[in-house]
């Protein structure tokens, strides 16, 4: 039909050879294998840090690790100076696994062989090199960028324990490391010492692990156990060392005074004071004391500052000062001690239930220096000095009752008081000899010499008496011992006729028993004789001892 | 002077033999030797292609992963192509260095650059220095197997060095990429057709 012609023919496309020639598959695989290698190098990839130390000892690109508690977390892959050239700057590749824990207060530090006199570490890097030792931190905060610690740290984070700080005028012989004893047991370390930001003290950080961080009390007592500590006062000599590393690199103590031990546990981070010895830290503070002021009347030395004052031997309080007191009136100068005297020290020694009811006594201002009064004044409570020890010299004041000591009164409207002294107990032995002699004085010596005389004579007459005895003797015993005599020489006679007889039949010329013995004898010659005989043979031929005697000739 | 092809004869790809083909579209077989009969290789200029860009692609990996793990008691170090001659040149043998840079390095880039300026050329009808470009293409094909040098010396060192615990080396990752690469550049050369280079060209080769 006409209509079908006038339409437009469709176009014919040939079917265009498919372009996609399986050959590609391989560039396609090729890319697929090089994109996913290239995924995973990325996606392993941990993040890339640097730390700056000061030397590079050790450290070697490619071949130095970072460890962590001993497994490889990454390794160095640049070593260089730092742009100022005062540093070297480690560029470390961190393992991805590990890539949490490098956060900002991270520390880095090289292990190498450390020999102190604290112990010997790192050992193993001998062998295996020196690698970069790694403590995480607890920051939340992503770090990239370390300074590196010169020397190890002592505690890792992980260790169970609290910090502490000390503080201190200056740093003595301690150092990173000191040890930390409680009861000379080592429980802690120094980790860390630092100026206060003002320079007027040294910071301390010390680490007490658990479990004896708990013995750290609010009151506990830090002190320096440093080398070792002899004081000589009026107790005598006092040495007291910790252990010999402590002696020979220093260390710190701490004990909590008894009394205390009970009291809180120190939280974290508590700032406390490093005393100086053991005897200053442990002094408790009193809150009551008293101070008084004492004349003597004879000399003071061998008493210093610090010297105990004893009330019965127990110390209650302590010299102060040792001075002179110049009375303008009598233009007299006289020594001036300043003792500070603590009441409590004295309740502490009571049994508790009296110790409760002085305590509130002492506590009261009123009611103390009543009580204080009435020792003085009615019961004759003196100081005087003593002498502590004869060797040294030293001397402490010494409380007591004196009875005796003539009135005294306590007068509180002088501060300090003034306690009445008494003359110190050498010069009382004095005046105790001289009552000795008082008393010899009336011993009834006549008396004793008539007694005496008329002994005498009474010995007299037994003498006499005695002589009388001895002529009675005479005349009586000796004829009859006479007779005694002659009987035991008849006797004798007769024993020595029986030795006589013994004689010839054992050892007379002819007797039998001398003839076997002769024969014995000449015998035993001939024994020894050629025992001789046989020794200088065997000397010349001693192979014979082996062999036997050859047939050669004996040599005559 | 034309091409055989251009005359409407083939060649033999084995024996050289110029026959008439038995169809236009369909050569047949050569009449000497029973190879299968081609005027042109099949879709060589892109079969190369493919292969010279996987190689190309490979080769990324086969130089950035280590061939060679050194693990001795101190210390365990992994060595690239590159770092291995850097090594080989810092510690004084030059000559190794040199050889092994040669044969790892210069030689499959030389063979990729080369493969790909001949598939260039050709597909842009390029007329000049076929002569250059077929020679180019010779060498390509000649040097193509010593490229696996590297390898070869990694499989020595491995099988030498086992004094474990104390040293030992293994052969690393980088490995088989970079016997694919030497493997696929061989394969690229191998299917580009040389007849390319100079169907197009007007000049006469006889002189």
């Amino acid at each position: 039909m006409a209509a079908d012609d006038d339409l437009p023919e469709a176009v014919a496309v040939p079917p265009r050879r498919a372009r996609f020639s399986p050959i590609w598959i391989v560039p396609i695989l090729a890319i697929v294998v090089a994109v996913g290698i290239a995924w995973d190098r990325l996606a392993s990839e941990g993040p890339t840090i640097t730390i700056i130390f000061k030397s590079a000892d050790g450290i070697e690109a490619g071949k130095t690790f970072v460890k962590y508690k001993e497994v490889n977390i990454g390794q160095v892959t640049a070593v260089r100076l730092t742009d100022d050239t005062q540093n070297v700057e480690v560029t470390a590749r961190i393992a991805k696994s590990a890539s949490p824990l490098m956060v900002e207060d991270a520390h880095f530090w090289v292990v190498r062989p450390r020999i102190s006199l604290s112990g010997i570490s790192g050992l193993s890097t001998l062998i295996s090199g020196n690698y970069i030792g790694f403590e995480a931190g607890t920051s939340a905060k992503k770090g990239r960028q370390y300074v590196g610690l010169e020397v190890p740290p002592i505690v890792t984070g992980n260790t169970p324990g609290r910090q502490f700080v000390l503080q201190s005028k200056d740093l003595g012989s301690l150092g990173i490391g000191s040890p930390l004893y409680y009861r000379r047991l080592p429980v802690g370390q120094v980790v860390a010492y630092d100026l206060a930001p003002d320079g007027s003290s040294v910071q301390i950080r010390v680490f007490v692990s658990a479990p004896y961080d708990k013995y750290v009390v609010r009151d506990t007592r830090f002190y320096n156990a440093s080398g070792v500590d002899v004081s000589l006062t009026a107790n005598g000599l006092d040495v007291r060392t910790q252990s010999l590393v402590a002696l020979l690199e220093g260390g710190i103590a701490f004990e909590t005074p008894p009394g205390y031990a009970s009291s809180s546990q120190a939280s974290s981070e508590t700032v406390f004071p490093l005393f100086h010895d053991r005897v200053t830290a442990m002094k408790v503070d009193e809150s009551i004391a008293t101070r008084y002021v004492l004349y003597f009347q004879e000399s003071v030395r061998g008493l210093s500052t610090g010297a105990p004052v004893n009330f019965y031997g127990v110390a209650v309080g302590e010299v102060t000062d040792v001075g002179l007191f110049f009375d303008p009136k009598t233009l007299n100068v006289k020594p001036r001690v300043e003792v500070v005297l603590y009441p409590e020290r004295v309740v502490a020694q009571l049994p508790t239930g009296q110790g409760v009811r002085l305590q509130a006594m002492v506590e009261q201002q009123v009611t103390r220096r009543d009580f204080m009064q009435k020792l003085v004044e009615q019961r004759g409570l003196r100081a005087q000095l003593a002498t502590g020890s004869l060797l040294t010299g030293q001397r402490f004041v010494s409380l007591a009752y004196f009875p005796k000591a003539s009135k005294a009164r306590l007068d509180w409207t002088q501060a300090p008081a003034e306690l009445p002294t008494t003359i110190s107990t050498l010069p009382e032995i004095e005046e105790k000899l001289g009552r000795i002699i008082d008393k010899l004085e009336k011993v009834p010596l006549d008396g004793i010499a008539d007694d005496l005389r008329k002994a005498l004579a009474s010995l007299d007459e037994t003498l006499r008496e005695a002589r009388s005895t001895i002529q009675r003797f005479d005349t009586d015993v000796t004829p009859s011992l006479k007779s005694a005599l002659d009987e035991a020489r008849g006797a004798l006679g007769a024993a020595e006729k029986v030795l006589m007889s013994t004689e010839t039949n054992l050892v007379g010329p002819g007797a039998p028993a001398q003839a076997d013995l002769r024969n014995a004898m000449q015998e035993l010659g001939r024994a020894a004789r050629s025992l001789r005989v046989l020794a200088d043979y065997l000397e010349r031929h001693p192979e014979a001892i082996i062999r036997g005697k050859t047939a050669e000739p004996m040599p005559k | 002077m034309t091409s055989a092809a251009a005359r409407g004869l083939v060649s033999c790809s084995e024996c050289a033999l110029v026959s008439r083909p038995a169809a236009a579209n369909a050569p047949g077989y050569c009449p000497r030797c029973g190879q299968k009969l081609e005027f042109r290789r099949e879709n060589a200029i892109e079969r190369t292609w493919a292969l010279l860009v996987a190689a190309t692609v490979l080769y990324v990996p086969a130089n950035l992963l280590p061939v060679l793990a050194t693990t001795t008691v101190v210390s365990s170090a992994d060595d690239t192509i590159m770092s291995g001659v850097i090594y080989l040149f810092a510690s004084g043998s030059w000559p190794l260095a040199l050889i092994v840079f040669i044969a790892s390095i210069v030689i499959p880039i030389g063979k990729i650059v080369a493969l790909g300026y001949v598939l260039i050329t050709v597909q842009r009808n390029a007329q000049a220095n076929d002569r250059q470009r077929t020679r180019l293409y010779r060498i390509v094909e000649f040097i193509g197997r010593w490229s696996m040098l590297d390898v070869f010396v990694d499989t020595y060192i491995v099988a030498l060095v086992q004094l474990s615990p104390l040293m030992s080396v293994e052969p690393g990752p980088g490995v088989p990429y970079f016997m694919a690469v030497v493997v696929l550049t061989m394969f690229a050369a191998m299917s580009f057709d040389s007849r390319l280079i100079w169907d197009r060209s007007g000049v006469n080769h006889g002189r």
